[in-house]
């Protein structure tokens, strides 16, 4: 039971019926304000939860409580809701008439007529409540005809009809409903029938004995009594009085099957001229009705007094049924495997799911791309011209001569075709840079492939891709941008610098013999490997990982990590001589091959996988979100105050 | 309403018994309604060989690409569909089964009881449901050893009434008193947990096991029922192939719901031609009591003496069984339709990616070949010169050859194929895919190009769900690049050498006229005749006859000399006809490149594959109207019993 709520009392307490609402219990407030932290952030989590691949808790019935019932009424006025349920054709609508006193909605002797539901509110309660609120999930409408519970509304757009008492007979706090059927072809219906079965206080439940044990009744009545909803039976449609003895044995089939415990059980006979002409007449079976109190209830016929049965629904403790069936919803909301809390282990367990996703993706797409080796004198020529100014005059003369030289002789080698010129040889180096670039995103998406294949969430989220991906724009992206890639950019110039820069702070003596020494060393083909960096430093090789500069580079890849292992090699490898040379080196190449193979790491990430890194890296972390554990706690909180 | 195939517990009810075993037992058709005219069924209400050909063709394509999972879900529908067309066609003159059915309460074991003249089956108010097992009754001379319903506990019970002489009758447990989800709705939310009596209770189960052995439905419906979703459901799964009479019961306490209940049929995807209308508890009675049955219950047991029984009997069967095969190939058709765009974009993409590689291909060969035009002009002259003998300047022609055979020849490459078919060889085998993916550099087409348009490929394959083994993966194995790689190498070499050859042919016999050879041999002869007489004339008249010295060998030297520079200019004036317009020859080569298909070796999975797939897309479609074409040649024969429409949506 909720906390200090008052015991319940057999008897029809002084505040009802209708009259001002009846005292609030202490802590009230207190637990009303829980529930409506939960509902809020149950709801901030929900498109989080669908995100993970949790099933919607929207149809599910502690969802259907928590927001159906428990929000709408903790922090309102306590009106007392009572619905008239029951399968398709079995007099719904004419027992909803007959209660209310007047034809509110269309009685036919087609079945599943009856759309949307019709409620009748007392005098002056429409001016009060706000009827949207109280019957979450339908867009109230103000009543014209009897005919608009038939027009119902298309899916998605659920009407809920509603009228005021003209009469003024209807109990201030009481509000009556018809609803649409619970077993017909239109499953729209038994949508609309949850719903207010979610919002109400008390079902009346129209039975046939045609109808009473079928399955789609007995779940629907089933799911009331485990929340808690005061139910009172009425069989319609009997053959009375000859089956008046039948009734007992259906009412035990039902409600061994549903778990209700009847507030009352009424008979109605089968009389179709009556029905025809709205009037039902309703017989009370006292002696099988577990909470029907003896007196209050008239025995015999009370077709004449048609509202009788409406006036003992005002006699009845309202604050009593309301905290019973609050009480149920709350059970409901707390079940430790079908509750919020059951929700909520699935929502973890799907997270921890994408965490093992996460980590699989960052072990299995990793790709290594053999760039062929960098034209040295490329990063040579930025080497010089840094040195250039810092060279003496007779060295630099020297050296002009020796370049002018050498440059004749290149320029004979040309000419009889025995070397490329310079621009060949970019184009060669750019042709087969390419290939190579190209062949690292076919074995990346072999990868993405294998991954999707092993993890199911990852299947989920990028199988779209690479099923639905156009890959032919993958590779012409890919090539755009690498022919928009300048050999030598401005940034990677700009790198060189700033290293050589520090290099020449820290090592001012080495920087001596570059000037008088330096030779040209030949680099071998540098190995760059381009990961999904969600494993952070793992994949980013040593020497890659220690350039200052590089990581500016691999930043700007977002979540794309593009490591550079490079080794030096070759006969003039100053790192020979002068070990502190060659990480200067390295990593001077390894940061213009991290800046070839970026382009790589751009397509996959702007084309290729858009922002679903982000989304698995958002998914992979939910679980550890302080909304989750203010559930946690809220619930628990709940729970220890019901127990 | 999505129209499910029998349910898997229906399909794992017992299989009927071999015909053969049966026949001799199975109960004809009366001999008064069959006589006579039994066979007389004109071929325009079925036509049996057309019939066979479009089950023959139903069972190839259902079965025709196994490795498709599309094609695979078609064929295993196919398989439960294939037995119960067989069996309609063996078993024309049987007796029609006519399962009872609808919601509980609804009077089912009530009507049963009425047809079979007494109570056979309990009914009644008492409890909900009534029926938990299912109740046969048959005529007393009829063995019903061949209904396959062992496994149900059906219980058989023999009857004398007219009105189940001709027929079988099954009281089937209801659909909707069983808790959880039909077969064909798993997946929803189920039922509250808990011992309950419903927990026991298999009538939807039984249901399931039951009306595979029915022919015929009867469906029974009260103003209460005839909207029930479940019922709804179990029709829907075991309508297609299945005619029914439609019945709403109650009569007399029930408002008349024929006409709503036949709009909500009709939205359902039935054909419904009468409802009947009966009361039978009145009809049981008077049956009971041997009274005058009721009109609506009359109508109905003329209704079954009329479309059920005798002729009527074969002909609800052929209906039924083209119902099944238009039905099936309607909702094969269904689910196939969103994967004709799929495979059109494979077969696009095919296109385009082979485009892409032969350009690819084609921008090297040219290249290739333009840069081997010293090889390239040897080929043409070695072709002609090899032609012509006889004669000084062809004598001069064959020197000059030889004396250049001397020299290195100046090849085009390190052996690819353009050098070697270019050598005037043919190309060699690749012996690992190493290798292949080197001789085939050459040509244009790197690994990684093929990758590229492989990977693009398995994307658009995987969107028309195909994938291994129909198509292969992106990168090709060590065993696949050797052979599809040597297939391309092959063929290039070929197409190549059979290429430059007809080129070679025709540019020589351009110029390889007697005329020009004549003209030439003549020009050379001359200079060379003209040194013969100067140097004749210089011994004979000179030296012999004037006595003059003999002029020494400088004046031979000088003649040589001339006559090799005349040789050569000749023999240039007619190799420059020959070389002229070499390009424009490489440009005709390239010309014919797409029609050669040398890049189909790479693709040849996805090629076949998209092939494949589009032919049964295309077959699909094609028997889709072949059985509609047969049903419209049936024409609506089956009187007053309803039908669930074709599944052509």
């Amino acid at each position: 039971m909720s906390p200090g709520l008052p015991p319940v009392s057999p008897t029809p307490t002084s505040a009802a019926p209708g009259g001002a609402p009846a005292t609030l219990p202490t802590g009230y407030q207190a637990w009303a304000a829980n529930v409506g932290e939960l509902c809020g952030l149950i709801e901030a989590l929900r498109p989080l939860g669908a995100a993970l691949g949790v099933p919607d808790p929207t149809g599910t019935e502690w969802y259907g409580q928590l927001f159906g019932k428990l929000r709408p009424q903790v922090t309102r006025e306590a009106v007392l809701v009572a619905a008239v349920c029951g399968g398709t054709n079995t007099g719904k609508s004419l027992l909803t008439n007959v209660l209310v006193g007047s034809p509110i909605t269309q009685s036919v002797p087609e079945a599943a007529r009856t759309r949307c539901p019709v409620a009748s509110l007392p005098r002056g309660m429409a001016g009060r409540i706000d009827i949207a609120s109280l019957f979450p999930g339908f867009t109230p409408h103000e009543w014209t005809g009897t005919e608009d519970s038939l027009g119902g509304g298309a899916e998605g757009d659920d009407l809920l009809v509603w009228r005021e008492d003209p009469g003024g007979r209807q109990p201030p706090r009481l509000i009556l409903l018809d609803t649409p059927d619970v077993d017909g072809t239109l499953r729209e219906n038994w949508h609309r029938a949850e719903l207010v079965r979610n919002a109400c206080d008390v079902l009346i439940a129209v039975l046939t004995q045609q109808k009473y044990n079928d399955a789609a009744v007995r779940d629907f009545f089933a799911a009331a009594a485990a929340a808690r909803k005061s139910v009172i039976v009425v069989f319609n449609m009997v053959d009375w009085p000859r089956q008046r003895e039948r009734i007992g044995g259906w009412l035990r089939t039902f409600t061994a099957e549903t778990g209700i415990e009847p507030l009352a059980v009424y008979a109605a006979p089968h009389d179709f001229t009556r029905a025809e002409a709205g009037e039902l007449a309703l017989f009370a079976l006292p002696e099988l009705a577990s909470g029907m109190t003896p007196g209050l209830i008239p025995a015999g016929p009370i077709a004449e007094a048609q509202v009788d049965l409406a006036a003992t629904l005002a006699g009845f403790d309202f604050d009593r049924i309301k905290l019973r069936a609050m009480d149920g919803a709350f059970r409901v909301v707390l079940d430790s495997r079908s509750g919020a809390g059951g929700w909520l282990d699935a929502f973890e367990s799907s997270a921890q799911q994408w965490q093992e996703a996460k980590r699989l993706l960052a072990d299995e797409a990793r790709v290594r791309v053999d760039l062929p080796a960098a034209p040295r004198e490329l990063v040579w020529n930025e080497i010089w011209n840094w040195l250039e100014p810092r060279r003496s005059t007779l060295d630099l003369t020297v050296s002009w001569a020796y370049r002018k030289a050498g440059g004749g002789v290149r320029w004979v080698a040309r000419k009889v075709g025995l070397v490329r010129t310079e621009e060949e040889r970019r184009e060669d180096f750019s042709a087969v840079e390419l290939k190579a670039l190209k062949q690292a995103l076919g074995d990346f998406i072999e990868r993405l492939d294998g991954a999707c294949r092993r993890s199911e969430r990852l299947a989920d989220m990028l199988g779209g891709v690479l099923v639905g991906g156009d890959r032919a724009a993958w590779y012409a992206d890919l090539e755009r941008r690498h022919a928009a890639l300048p050999i030598v950019s401005e940034h990677y110039q700009e790198f060189v610098r700033g290293e050589l820069d520090r290099f020449s702070r820290e090592n001012p003596e080495m920087v001596r013999w570059i000037l008088t020494g330096l030779n040209v060393g030949a680099v071998a083909r540098p190995a760059i490997t381009v990961g999904l960096g969600l494993a952070g430093a793992a994949v980013v090789p040593a020497a890659a990982a220690s350039a200052g500069g590089l990581s500016v580079l691999i930043h700007h890849a977002g979540d794309v990590v593009v490591g550079t292992a490079a080794t030096l090699a070759g006969e003039g490898a100053l790192g020979l001589t002068m070990a502190g040379l060659k990480p200067l080196i390295e990593r001077l190449f390894a940061g213009w091959s991290a800046e070839r193979s970026q382009v790589l790491a751009e397509t996959l990430h702007d084309v290729v996988l858009g922002g679903r890194l982000d989304e698995i890296d958002r998914l992979a972390t939910a679980a550890a979100r302080p909304e989750v554990a203010q559930v946690r706690r809220l619930l628990f909180e709940c729970g220890r105050e019901f127990t | 309403m999505a129209h499910s195939p029998p349910s898997p517990s229906a399909s794992s009810a017992p299989a009927p018994k071999p015909s053969s075993s049966l026949n001799p037992s199975l109960p004809q058709a009366p001999s008064s309604a069959a006589s006579g005219a039994a066979d007389d069924l004109s071929p325009a209400l079925f036509d049996d060989s057309r019939f066979d050909e479009l089950v023959l063709r139903l069972s190839r394509w259902s079965g025709a690409l196994p490795d498709w999972p599309p094609a695979r879900r078609t064929s295993a529908e196919w398989e439960q569909i294939a037995p119960r067309l067989e069996r309609a066609r063996r078993e024309l003159s049987r007796v029609l089964v006519v399962g009872v059915i609808g919601g509980t309460g609804t009077g089912k074991s009530t009507l049963v009881n009425a047809l079979a003249g007494r109570d056979v089956s309990p009914a009644g108010d008492v409890a909900r449901p009534t029926t938990t097992t299912p109740v046969v009754v048959v005529a007393r001379d009829v063995d019903c050893a061949w209904l396959p319903l062992e496994a149900t506990g059906a219980r058989v019970v023999r009857s004398d009434s007219p009105a189940v002489a001709n027929i079988v009758l099954v009281d089937c447990p209801d659909p909707d008193t069983q808790s959880g989800q039909p077969a064909a709705e798993q997946g929803a939310s189920g039922s509250p947990s808990g011992s309950r009596a419903s927990d026991t209770n298999r009538n939807r189960d039984l249901l399931e096991a039951v009306l595979p052995a029915c022919d015929v439905l009867l469906l029974l419906a009260t103003a209460q029922k005839y909207r029930s979703w479940s019922v709804a459901q179990e029709v829907a799964a075991f309508a297609p192939g299945r005619p029914l009479l439609f019945v709403q019961s109650h009569a007399s306490r029930d408002p008349d719901i024929r006409d709503d209940w036949r709009r909500e049929l009709e939205a359902q995807g039935f054909l419904v031609p009468r409802i009947y209308r009966v009361d039978g508890l009145e009809a049981a009675r008077r049956a009971q009591a041997g009274l005058e049955p009721e009109p609506g219950f009359a109508e109905l047991v003329r209704a079954i003496d009329e479309e059920l029984v005798g002729r009527a009997a074969r002909r609800v069967r052929r209906t039924g069984a083209l119902d099944l095969a238009e039905w099936f190939v309607g909702q094969s058709r269904q689910q196939l339709a969103g994967l004709r765009e799929p495979v059109e974009a494979l077969a696009a993409g095919l296109r385009q990616e082979r485009l892409r590689l032969e350009g690819l291909l084609a921008k090297a060969v040219e290249e290739r070949l333009r840069a081997s035009r010293p090889a390239w002009q040897r080929m043409i002259t070695d072709e002609l010169v090899d032609r012509w003998h006889g004669g000084p300047f062809a004598m001069f022609l064959h020197t000059l050859s030889a004396i250049g055979a001397f020299w290195p020849r100046l090849r085009a490459g390190r052996g690819g194929v353009i050098s070697q078919v270019l050598a005037g060889g043919a190309a060699a085998p690749v012996t690992s895919a190493h290798a292949a993916w080197q001789s085939v550099e050459e040509i244009g087409l790197g690994e990684a190009d093929v990758e590229q348009s492989r990977s693009i490929l398995v994307g658009l394959a995987a969107r028309a769900r195909l994938g291994e083994p129909l198509v292969g993966r992106a990168r090709l194995s060590e065993s696949q690049v050797q052979t599809t790689v040597g297939t391309l190498l092959e063929r290039t070499g070929s197409w190549l050498v059979a290429g430059i050859d007809r080129l070679v042919v025709d540019r020589r016999s351009r110029v390889d006229a007697p005329v020009v050879r004549m003209v030439c041999e003549s020009l050379f002869s001359g200079l060379l005749v003209a040194v013969l007489v100067r140097a004749g004339w210089n011994f004979f008249h000179g030296h012999l006859w004037l006595g003059k010295p003999v002029e020494g060998l400088g004046f031979l030297e000088e003649a040589l000399v001339w006559l090799i520079l005349w040789g050569l200019l000749l023999r240039w004036l007619v190799f420059a006809r020959l070389r002229r317009g070499i390009d424009r020859d490489i440009q005709s080569l390239l010309a014919r490149l797409p029609q050669a298909g040398l890049v189909d070796p790479l693709l040849a999975d996805f090629a076949s594959a998209a092939e494949k797939t589009a032919n049964f897309l295309d077959e699909g479609e094609r028997l889709a109207a072949a059985a509609a074409g047969l049903a419209a040649a049936t024409g609506e024969i089956t009187g007053n019993l309803g039908r669930l429409r074709g599944g052509s949506p």
